[in-house]
């Protein structure tokens, strides 16, 4: 005998349909959830505890004034000051090791832009900014972590705000960050 | 800084003069603008399908009857009009003209491949990447960090080498001074063995492009439509040419 209830009042389609609709949200979540979370570094380094002991952003991100890029310091920095220091837990041991082996620590970007816009620091610097106004308060945390809402809106905001209407047209030109 | 850097900024027109008297059609200019935009190289099927991606090409014009016939070439690329065919006929504002550096600008990430603009434009100065192309090993290594790298269904054209319009500007305002005449250099005109291109301001009457553009041999491309060129050719010994 055919059944009388139509299609999508049938508990298995309903049930179907559900799981089906959860599992897509889920995966959206999901996706959007690790574009916000710090990714996972090799060795979790305190920035914290860096700029407590007086280091500068500059002393290990040294191409910000003068170029596009801050970079990630080398083994050869961070072995510079670690080879004197006692590796007391398991974290300054990975340092040691690489040190000693003079590997380069796999450091994950973690203040990235996607590839269709172009960022340079220098000008930033040369405009003086400093580096919480974009990278957040790095004396609150260990790993970097990224920083959220930091679309082009963001960025013109702070571009009108710091700049005249004449300079503006410039600051919001698309060949300024897209090319 | 950013004064400086504003300032200096409405005063540019940024033009090019290609001298077809000493171009000897070498194609130095095709392949270093190719190096330094990224862009890929796709083969001589797709080329006959008419899918080439050139930003900048070499037209060869026949001159004489067979068997005396003698090449003219024309390097052609994006003429940067001043009043483009194709930017109001985009319908997402991909490609428009800046305010700032007086050129066209196609804008990667806005453009949904309608490819309107390159059916608009006389010149046929635009390519279209029908596909996502694989730069083969060992090329993937030359990309230019500087420069987009294109993925499928978006348009492209000859930019003027912006990034280094926007380099030399960081560079000059770094320095606490303005833009010189020589300081920004297209990956063409720097290629170029015969120096047939010269790039500058033309709004700045005593630089070299302005000079040049005076010439008595100075044409323009098509002119006669109503686009304003910002690339001036000067007439070689031969006819061609306007």
């Amino acid at each position: 005998m055919k059944s009388s209830i139509p299609l999508w009042q049938r508990s298995s389609v309903r049930i179907v349909g559900a799981l089906v609709l959860l599992i897509i949200m889920g995966g959206a979540v999901g996706g959007i959830y690790y574009t916000q979370i710090p990714p996972e570094q090799p060795i979790p380094f305190p920035h914290n505890f860096h700029i407590g002991v007086g280091a500068q952003c500059s002393y290990c991100h040294t191409g910000a004034a003068t170029g596009p890029n801050a970079g990630l310091p080398t083994t050869d920095k961070c072995w510079g000051c670690h080879q004197q220091i006692e590796p007391r837990n398991d974290n300054l041991k990975l340092v040691a090791s690489y040190g000693a082996e003079g590997k380069q620590i796999p450091w994950v970007p973690v203040a990235i832009q996607p590839d269709f816009v172009v960022f340079s620091h220098q000008p930033h610097i040369n405009a003086e900014l400093t580096c919480e106004t974009c990278h957040g308060d790095l004396t609150q945390m260990t790993v970097a972590e990224p920083q959220k809402g930091q679309n082009m809106g963001w960025c013109l905001d702070c571009h009108q705000k710091m700049s005249t209407p004449e300079e503006f047209v410039l600051l919001s030109d698309c060949a300024t960050c897209h090319y | 800084m950013t004064e400086l850097l504003a300032k200096e900024a409405h005063d540019e027109k940024w033009g090019m003069v290609i001298d077809l008297d000493i171009c000897s059609g070498c194609q130095a200019c095709v392949t270093a603008c190719s190096m330094e935009n990224n862009i890929p190289f796709v083969g001589e099927d797709e080329m006959a399908y008419g899918r080439g991606m050139q930003w900048m090409r070499i037209r060869r014009y026949w001159e004489g009857e067979y068997p005396e016939v003698t090449p003219d070439y024309q390097p052609m690329l994006c003429q940067q009009c001043g009043s483009a065919p194709c930017e109001p006929v985009c319908p997402v504002f991909a490609t428009l003209h800046s305010e700032v550096e007086k050129i066209n600008l196609q804008v990667y990430n806005r453009c949904i491949g309608t490819r309107y603009c390159a059916n608009n434009c006389p010149y046929h100065a635009r390519t279209f990447n029908w596909f996502d192309y694989e730069i083969p090993a060992p090329m993937n290594s030359y990309l230019n960090p500087d420069v987009t790298v294109r993925r499928r269904g978006v348009m492209e054209k000859c930019t003027f080498c912006v990034q280094r319009i926007v380099k030399g500007r960081q560079q000059a305002s770094a320095e606490g001074r303005e833009i010189e005449d020589g300081d920004i250099t297209p990956a063409c005109a720097q290629a170029c063995p015969t120096d047939a291109i010269t790039f500058g301001n033309l709004s700045d009457p005593e630089s070299r492009v302005s000079k040049m553009v005076r010439s008595d041999r100075a044409y323009k491309e098509l002119e006669n439509l109503g686009t304003e060129p910002r690339v001036t050719y000067l007439k070689g010994g031969k006819s061609y040419g306007g």
